[in-house]
């Protein structure tokens, strides 16, 4: 597909956690790559360990086995060149304004001096049209300007990579589909390289331009489809249907019956 | 006719509209101004004033009727001794000699309640430590440690300093503790995310988001420091030459200056009540400013 090397690599990684009684096997060799300005998506039903996956990618989960490297460095912990944005709504710090907010993460990293981190903040709220709640507190804001502030945070970090674990799933479903066009536009313009995991096949077709279709009890790779849509947001277009249709079926076929 | 002409028309005109549709009056009335007096009377300041006030009678009508200085004096005599003591008898200085073992006792707390807490958030032997130390030393009153502290530190101000750092220390180490612990998940991965890691992440992310938790150890631990201080005063404190307000009162108490010993009481209440408030403050430009109220 791509010419040059990957931007992250993730190969045969299996992902095992403890409970209290035993070993559970999250994933189990589990591979795709990213190139620059990808918009992966991971697809699954629950119990697919697609928040494994990402969680893993952003350094907070380290495999049992396999690798993931990031522009050829093997991922060993949490760092500001893979910022997540998380589906939680309290990703937000609440002691912290939403300017305060966007440009600690800045300073925190050390990627700026104060002032600069200032304007770069204000610069990244102002995409996201929210200046005029730069000085609101988190709590005073809805759960959608909640979500675009942390993504304003994560692009003012000019991360390598962006990772988005089911983002919208908390909204209700028309600041959900406002927010999948808006990050649509905010792709447009910056072309940064994301993760997007969602659960939602729709969600999958109108954000990625790669899906990867994973199947539950472990987390496996069934299948890696490529997004070819021109008009991704229109979603009453033909294409959007069958794509929709393949994935329904390669996501269920095993279930057979099971489906109604 | 709709309101928005009852709004828009001349005041002799709505007059007599209102007279001839008495609904439309009722529903033109969106806002009114309160009067002074309820303006007044909604400040708790005022109320709670006024309280004060009809206690403060109540204290002097009793005690004159009572007519018994050496057991009640009146209100009016407490407030003289009060001035006296302030102008003359050197309260202002034991106030000042009890605030400040307070604080130094109260700042050494709570600095090692942090250092506890801290180390019980990053190790699970931390975490054993605490708890096991807690248990332990969280039920035994302060002032029961005051023979031992005497006989370590001698009479003076290092064994009222070693009692307050134990009063403030359990309290303060216990509510830091339980507020790290239910800091979210999603917060943590936020600051590890920025790559904070040791100090910089407890001092940036683990102690803001415990932040309502630790601001209730401080007010108990407060409270529990102020107490026991007083207290310890009453048994000793003469051998730092003046004394602090324990003192102050015990001494008074021996010349059966009554009226001062209410007076030094008063000063106790005084100064509890200030840092209630000064707290309640606090509180306003933190919790509740971020919304994370209990």
């Amino acid at each position: 597909m791509a010419t040059s090397a990957p931007l992250l690599d993730v190969q045969g990684v299996t992902i095992q956690y403890k409970t209290a009684e035993q070993l559970v096997t999250a994933t189990w060799q589990v591979g795709f790559q990213v190139d620059r300005t990808d918009r992966l998506v991971l697809l699954g039903p629950s119990g697919c360990g697609k928040s494994t996956i990402l969680k893993a990618v952003g350094g907070y989960l380290t495999p049992a086995d396999g690798r993931i490297t990031l522009d050829g460095r093997t991922i060993s912990g949490p760092g500001p060149d893979r910022m997540m944005v998380f589906q939680e709504t309290d990703q937000l710090l609440p002691w912290k304004t939403v300017r305060q907010n966007v440009a600690f993460a800045l300073t925190a990293s050390r990627k700026a001096s104060q002032n600069e981190a200032d304007e770069q903040a204000m610069a990244a709220i102002r995409t996201v049209k929210l200046e005029k709640f730069a000085d609101a507190y988190p709590h005073t804001l809805s759960g959608g300007m909640k979500q675009r502030v942390a993504i304003a945070r994560c692009l003012a970090m000019k991360p390598e990579i962006v990772l988005m674990d089911e983002p919208f799933a908390a909204l209700d479903a028309l600041t959900r589909q406002q927010m999948q066009e808006e990050l649509l536009e905010l792709w447009n313009r910056s072309k940064f390289t994301m993760i997007f995991v969602t659960h939602s096949i729709e969600e999958a077709i109108l954000l990625g331009n790669r899906i990867v279709l994973l199947s539950p009890h472990p987390g496996q790779v069934k299948e890696i489809l490529d997004v070819d849509l021109d008009d991704p947001a229109n979603r009453f277009h033909g294409r959007f249907n069958d794509l929709r249709d393949t994935i329904h079926r390669v996501l269920f076929h095993d279930l057979g019956d099971y489906v109604i | 006719m709709s309101l928005e002409t009852t709004f828009t028309t001349g005041v002799g005109e709505r007059t007599q509209l209102s007279q001839s549709r008495p609904s439309d009056q009722a529903i033109a009335e969106i806002a009114r101004p309160l009067s002074l007096a309820e303006k007044i009377w909604n400040q708790s300041l005022v109320r709670k004033g006024l309280i004060l006030v009809l206690l403060a009678a109540a204290w002097q009508l009793y005690a004159a009727r009572l007519n018994n200085p050496l057991m009640f004096p009146t209100f009016s005599d407490t407030a003289i001794a009060f001035w006296h003591a302030f102008a003359q008898g050197g309260l202002g200085s034991r106030v000042l000699v009890s605030v400040k073992i307070l604080l130094t006792g109260y700042i050494i707390g709570i600095f090692l309640a942090t250092v506890l807490a801290a180390l019980a958030n990053g190790t699970r032997l931390g975490n054993d430590l605490l708890e096991v130390l807690t248990a332990m030393f969280n039920p035994l009153p302060a002032i029961a440690l005051l023979p031992v502290a005497l006989l370590w530190f001698g009479l003076g101000n290092g064994s009222i300093t070693f009692v307050l750092i134990h009063a403030v220390l359990w309290p303060v180490a216990l509510s830091t503790h339980s507020g790290f612990a239910s800091i979210s998940n999603t917060t943590r991965m936020v600051g590890r995310n920025y790559g904070l890691t040791g100090l910089p992440y407890v001092v940036k992310i683990l102690i803001p988001a415990a932040f309502p938790s630790i601001l209730t150890g401080l007010k108990n631990g407060w409270a529990f420091a102020w107490r026991t201080l007083i207290a310890a005063e009453l048994v000793f404190g003469v051998s730092s030459g003046s004394g602090g307000i324990g003192w102050f009162i015990y001494e008074n108490k021996n010349q059966l200056e009554i009226a001062y010993v209410f007076a030094g009481l008063l000063t106790v209440i005084g100064i509890g009540v200030t840092m209630d408030s000064l707290f309640r403050l606090l509180e306003q430009r933190t919790v509740n400013r971020w919304g994370m109220k209990f």
